[in-house]
Formats: structure tokens, C-alpha cells, sequence
């Protein structure tokens, strides 16, 4: 069995960077996946990121990303990719997150082999609890590439016949009832 | 020549703390700090229902997340005068304890101790020497020397591969890193340790509050935790037990290790107790009820004004009279409308987006005042205030620390010397031991109520037609929160949250007042300005964390200090 964490990262608060949680339930609700297979919205992480990463086979983040394509693009990184840069003078505790939980659990040994960064591009990064147009449109692309990331590790999943709602609570109106 | 620095370590949608200041003959002139995006996130509880607000809020920010969800119900319990069960005050309590130990261990070791550890003088370390030195000052298992040498090693295999940003700080070899190579290697092979046992404490909150970050078992009304002492299913004996081992693992490390080292640290920096003291108001609220109605504290609040301990006084309650009306938030120098200092529950958040103007508008953090005053809050202050109250186990940390500073540094080290850079450090570590301290205490304190039969855990919240107001406070690891609301026809009409980091990061008021950042770096030496290595050892002294952080990854990971001559 191999141990398989789809991490959805991301403020649920402010706009499209909430994408990463969106995703992550929406995979929940539609599909059945391997044992061993874990699906969290963790929200916004720092350094209790490494606990969350250490010990996996390996490791897929769904996130929304800010490297200049148009809204709704999905970029692919590799741990290489998240790893080589070298961040500088830190004024604060988020910044650690995902570069560093990455570097800190390769260092300390136990990181996973393997780490897929599933990259929306955002379009709006405001207050409010809803995503943009172009990233709404990008949610099923996203899915399909975490599904092809599991299924070049050799790890199974079956979509299920009826659709059960995501429990993207903080997606409703004030006052909605949750179905 | 006055030189301008701006430290923006920004990328362009991560909202952090920005700091500009100017340096005159090597010393800073003048300071301001900003927020550079908006902390509108509150609109979005607008006209819903409060009791689920606190899953909202906890998601203002990853770091402080279990904090925000506590004081939102708080908050609506305050409103609704509704008690919750002594068991839910027990389990929150440990939640908010173990938050803390988890988050002032990662503050001291991984995001502050390198400002003044230089890892560069680790590979010169003897690490016989260091073993030997760390055994005289604790009984630690983990400081024999196979444990240094093996992070002696590690140092040195990073450093041969060139990889040595991971450690994110950059000022290596700064001539303002004092500590010798033994010191250096002693702190290096605490800050490979303290990962583990962060992990422990946080492990507590996941098994309390089901997951972390965002915990999942709070209710307006108490908790969602069932218990019963001899299920499986629920919280029982078995999981209370594997609790108290885990707390007892992170108590001997934050009380052998962690303490310890914030007094060597600081007894090898004794100019930085004179350095860094800013904004000499303190406040904090009092926490950790030993009671249901939450008439009793373990951790004591009040306020003191200018410095003078003498002067303290105490807030009884937790959402204490003297709080409620004394809070008010100014915008004369926040991206907002208005000109009135506005009390929290009429608080209003319309942007109104400028340039940086240093004499206009610079941040888009507000100004909170207490009674018209800019407050400092965090560990020091709680540490200040239970110190002049005579509070039994503030004082049994607080004079171990300045006894063990005042003989490492052969200097006399006082109460009153807290009141800086290294005192913020110190008082955390206090804090911490404290805290673990309270640890055991709570854990029995629940153990001890269920053996009597009571499983209560939630009292039913009913809201009221017409509109309630409420606080709800804690003091968090990062010092005074709270959270103001105004409920109508049990809905959310207004919610305003004042956040440790709003009374630290403070703008100016509108009578030209800096908040506790800006005031702090006034007069602090800068050697190089270049590298403003001092200027990052106090703002880091406070912890900042400005609870409006977006999450994207970015990839080009800009981070900048820039440099004009003015």
C-alpha cells in the first residue's frame, strides 16, 4: 500500500486562493480512492506542514499559484521545482509552508519521492469566499491532473456513480441551507 | 546622511509586514510598519448565522488558526451570557495550551533563533566541549555528544552542498553574532530537536480538536468532544492518557531545553535588555478559566502604563468592563475611511486605497487604542502584568530566567530590563514553562470532573429576537485578541476582530503616536544598513504574524531589503 496524501492548500477566504480546498473536496465527493490514499483541505499551513508530509510515498498539492500565466492556467512543478529557490529574510511564520516543510522534511529524512504541485493561476486574491470565472472553469482540469499524477504512481481510484455534494461549506450564501 | 530602508519581503498577492525606516549615524531616526493588503476578511460574516463564525475566522490565518475559532465563540457566548460546562473549558483550555507550546517552541527555535545563531561558526564547534557545557546547565538526555556531533555533521553536509538557505535567514557571519562556536552548535542541535516536540504539542491539539490546522470540535456552547472514560470511541481514559504522555514529553523539552537555552541566548546578548523596549503600555486579558462561569484564571490580566509595574491593574473578567469600553481602532493612517477612533462593536472597514504616503496613509492596518493609548501585547506583557500582581507561578519562572541571565552573563539582568528586544524573548520562554506547567494542571482538572460524573460538554445556545453584543477574548500566543460582534435576530450585523498583531503593528494614531513596532525600532543600532540584521531582531522579538496571509506559491520566492539614500 502505498501512503498518498492530495493536500488541498489555500485561504478559503480570500478568492481564488481557495482553489486548492475546492479541489480536494470535490475529489472527495466524486471519487473512491486506494487505501492508503488521504484527501485533506489544510487550509493554510506552516511549518505543521512537515507532519502532514512526512513519511509519504508521496505527496500531491493542489494550490493556487501566482507565476503570471492567465487565470485558470494549470502549471505542473516538481519537487525541484519547489525546492531550488532559496528564500531570504523571513518577517514572519507563513512564509515558511510548503519550500520549506519540503526542504525541512527532506533534510530531516522521511520526505516523499515524490511531489506534485497541481498550480492554478489565480485571477482575484480578495476577500470574499467564492473563485473567479476562469479558475471555477479550471476545477475539473485540476482534478483530472491529480488523477493522472495518482495514476502514474500505480495508485487506483473509481469515480462513483451518483455525485454526492462537496462540503464546501464556506461557499454558501448567508442565510443558504446546506443541502 | 539619512539612509531609507524598506524591508518588504512581499511577493505580489502574500500580504505581510512591511517596515521602512530611516537610518542617521548608524542608528535608526525614524519607523514606520505597515500591512501591505487589506484585513477586510471579517465583511464575509456579515448577516450569517454566529454559530458558525468561528469556522470562518479560524481560517483568517494557518499559523493562529485554533485561536480565531476560540474567540469567535467566545465572542457569541459573551453576547448570548451563556455559561458552557467546566469539561468544555477544560478541553478548550488545553487546546489554547498545547497551541501555544507548539507555537512559542517554533517562534524561539525556527523562525527567530538564527537572527542570533550563526550557523557558519557550527562547524568550528568541539562537540565534547558542547556536550559538556550543556550538561552543566540541564539535565536533558538529548545533549551528549553524539547527539552534537551528529548535528555538527549535518551542519557540515548542508554546507558542502551549498544548501545552506534552507535555514532562510541570510546574515550569516554579521558581526553582530556574538555567541561562541560551542553555544552556536548547542542552539543548532536544539532547533533539530525542537521540530519533534512542536510536532508533539500540535499532536495534542489534532487529538482534541480532530485536526490541525482548523480544529473541528468547538461549538458556541462548548465542545463537541463526547466523553465517556471507558469508550474508545470518544474521549476516554486511553486517549486522555496517550494526551498526558505526549504533554509530559513537550513539558521536559520546553522546560530542560527551550527555557534554558532562551537564558543562555540572552545572557550572551545582555545589550539587546537595553535595546528594542518601544511602546511601555502593556496589556493582556486574563485566560484559562478554572471554572464554568469563569470567575477564576490561571493566567492573570490587566494593564500597565509607561513602564511603572507599580501602576498595574487588573482585569478581573475576561471580557472585563474596563476592555470593553476602552477599546477603540483609529484610521487617521490605515487605508480606511473616517477620521474617528471608533469603538470595535461600531467599527467600520471601507478601504480607501492611497499610495505609502509616510505622513498620509501607510498600512492597511488599523490603530487599536486602550483608553487612547497604543498597547503593547504578547508573552511580555502577560509576563509584566502576573510579575506586578504578585502571581505565584509568573514569578517562579520570571526570577528563575533573570537569576539564570544575571549569573551566565555576570551582569544583573532585572524585571525591569524585560522591557526590550531580549526581554520579549525571554518572557516567551517563561511563558512556555508556564504554560506547561498549566498543562498537567488542566489535564487533572478534566480527569478529576469526569470521575465525578459529569460528561456535560455543551450548553444550547438560544438567540434572542432584537441585538446583543458580545467579546470574546483570549490571550494567545501572540499576546490580547478579540473578537467584537454585534448579533441581530441571530444573525452577524457587524464583527470586527482586534488581532495581537493590529496592537503591535499599530500605525500612527491621529495624534502622530506609533504603535509598538515603530516605537521599538526608534534609536536600535544598525551596523550595517546593508543588513539590518537588529532591525529583524526586533521585529522578530514580537512574532509577527499579520493573520491576512493569502497562501499562493510563489514560484520566484522574491524576497527583498532595498536600500535608498535619501
Amino acid at each position: 500500500m502505498k501512503r498518498v496524501l492530495i493536500a488541498g492548500v489555500g485561504n478559503i477566504l480570500l478568492g481564488d486562493d481557495g482553489v486548492g480546498p475546492y479541489v480536494v473536496r470535490k475529489l472527495a465527493a466524486n471519487y473512491v480512492f486506494e487505501d492508503g490514499v488521504e484527501l485533506e483541505d489544510l487550509g493554510t499551513p506552516a511549518l505543521d506542514f512537515i507532519d502532514h508530509i512526512t513519511g509519504l510515498d508521496a505527496l500531491i498539492v493542489v494550490d493556487a499559484v501566482n507565476n503570471g500565466e492567465p487565470a485558470g492556467t494549470i502549471t505542473l512543478y516538481r519537487k525541484e521545482d519547489l525546492t531550488r529557490q532559496v528564500s531570504g529574510v523571513r518577517m514572519d511564520p507563513h512564509s515558511p509552508a510548503l519550500r520549506e516543510s519540503l526542504l525541512a522534511a527532506e533534510w530531516f529524512g522521511g520526505s516523499p519521492k515524490d511531489v506534485t504541485l497541481v498550480g492554478v493561476s489565480g485571477e482575484s486574491f480578495s476577500a470574499r469566499c467564492v473563485l473567479s470565472e476562469p479558475v471555477q472553469a479550471a476545477v475539473e482540469r485540476a482534478m483530472r491532473q491529480i488523477l493522472i499524477a495518482l495514476s502514474r504512481i500505480g495508485v487506483g481510484f473509481v469515480r462513483q456513480f451518483a455525485e454526492s455534494p462537496a462540503r464546501t461549506w464556506w461557499m454558501r450564501k448567508p442565510g443558504e441551507v446546506q443541502a | 546622511m539619512t539612509k531609507r530602508i524598506t524591508i518588504d519581503p512581499i511577493t505580489r498577492i502574500e500580504g505581510h509586514l512591511r517596515v521602512d525606516i530611516e537610518v542617521e549615524n548608524n542608528a535608526v531616526s525614524n519607523a514606520w510598519a505597515s500591512c501591505t493588503m487589506w484585513r477586510g476578511i471579517e465583511k464575509i460574516l456579515e448577516g450569517r448565522d454566529p454559530r458558525e463564525a468561528w469556522l470562518f475566522t479560524q481560517r483568517f490565518c494557518g499559523v493562529c488558526t485554533t485561536v480565531h475559532a476560540l474567540a469567535s465563540v467566545r465572542g457569541v457566548e459573551d453576547a448570548l451570557k451563556l455559561e458552557i460546562p467546566a469539561n468544555a473549558q477544560y478541553i478548550r483550555n488545553l487546546i489554547l495550551i498545547n497551541h501555544g507550546l507548539h507555537d512559542h517552541t517554533v517562534h524561539f527555535y525556527h523562525l527567530s533563533a538564527l537572527d542570533w545563531v550563526d550557523v557558519l561558526q557550527i562547524p568550528k564547534a568541539d562537540p565534547a566541549k558542547t556536550s559538556a557545557l550543556a550538561e552543566s546547565i540541564s539535565p536533558w538526555t538529548g545533549n551528549s555528544r553524539n547527539e552534537m556531533r551528529a548535528a555538527q555533521e549535518k551542519v557540515k553536509a548542508v554546507a558542502a552542498s551549498g544548501q545552506l538557505g534552507i535555514f532562510t535567514n541570510g546574515y550569516w557571519g554579521h558581526p553582530q553574532m556574538h555567541l561562541d562556536p560551542n553555544v552556536n552548535l548547542l542552539a543548532f542541535s536544539h532547533y533539530l530537536q525542537a521540530l519533534e516536540y512542536q510536532r508533539k504539542a500540535n499532536q495534542v491539539v489534532g487529538m482534541l480538536g480532530g485536526k490541525t490546522p482548523h480544529i473541528q470540535n468547538l461549538t458556541v456552547g462548548g465542545v463537541s468532544n463526547a466523553i465517556n472514560l471507558d469508550s474508545q470511541a470518544t474521549l476516554g481514559m486511553e486517549r486522555l492518557e496517550a494526551i498526558k504522555v505526549l504533554m509530559d514529553e513537550v513539558t521536559a523539552f520546553v522546560q530542560q531545553v527551550y527555557f534554558v537555552d532562551a537564558c543562555a541566548i540572552a545572557a550572551f546578548y545582555p545589550d539587546w535588555f537595553h535595546i528594542g523596549g518601544g511602546v511601555r503600555n502593556y496589556l493582556a486579558v486574563p485566560d484559562l478559566p478554572r471554572d464554568a462561569a469563569a470567575t477564576v484564571f490561571d493566567l492573570p490580566g490587566g494593564f500597565i502604563e509607561d513602564g511603572n509595574l507599580s501602576s498595574v491593574k487588573v482585569l478581573q473578567k475576561a471580557s472585563d468592563q474596563a476592555f470593553r469600553d476602552g477599546v477603540t481602532e483609529d484610521v487617521t493612517h490605515s487605508y480606511y475611511e473616517g477620521k474617528k477612533a471608533l469603538h470595535p462593536w461600531k467599527g467600520e472597514t471601507v478601504p480607501q486605497v492611497t499610495e505609502w504616503e509616510a505622513e498620509k496613509k501607510y498600512s492597511w492596518v488599523k490603530a487599536p487604542r486602550f483608553q487612547g493609548k497604543p498597547m503593547q501585547v504578547g508573552p511580555l506583557s502577560q509576563v509584566l502584568i502576573g510579575y506586578a500582581q504578585g502571581h505565584p507561578l509568573t514569578r517562579k519562572w520570571t526570577d528563575k530566567a533573570l537569576e539564570t541571565v544575571s549569573t551566565v552573563s555576570g551582569r544583573k539582568v532585572t524585571i525591569n530590563d524585560m522591557q526590550s528586544t531580549m526581554g520579549r524573548h525571554l518572557a516567551r520562554a517563561i511563558r512556555a514553562a508556564m504554560l506547561s506547567d498549566l498543562a498537567t494542571q488542566h489535564w487533572q482538572l478534566l480527569v478529576d470532573n469526569v470521575a465525578k460524573g459529569d460528561t456535560a460538554i455543551h450548553n444550547n445556545p438560544v438567540f434572542p429576537k432584537g441585538e446583543i453584543a458580545g467579546v470574546g477574548t483570549h490571550e494567545a500566543p501572540r499576546g490580547t485578541l478579540s473578537h467584537w460582534m454585534v448579533i441581530e435576530d441571530g444573525k452577524i450585523r457587524n464583527y470586527q476582530a482586534v488581532v495581537p498583531s493590529t496592537w503591535n503593528a499599530s500605525p500612527r494614531d491621529g495624534a502622530g503616536v506609533s504603535g509598538p513596532y515603530e516605537a521599538s525600532l526608534m534609536r536600535s543600532p544598525v551596523a550595517d544598513p546593508e543588513k539590518p540584521l537588529e532591525v529583524i531582531r526586533t521585529i522578530h522579538s514580537f512574532d509577527p504574524c499579520m493573520a491576512c496571509a493569502c497562501h499562493a506559491f510563489d514560484p520566484t520566492g522574491t524576497r527583498i531589503a532595498t536600500v535608498k539614500v535619501l
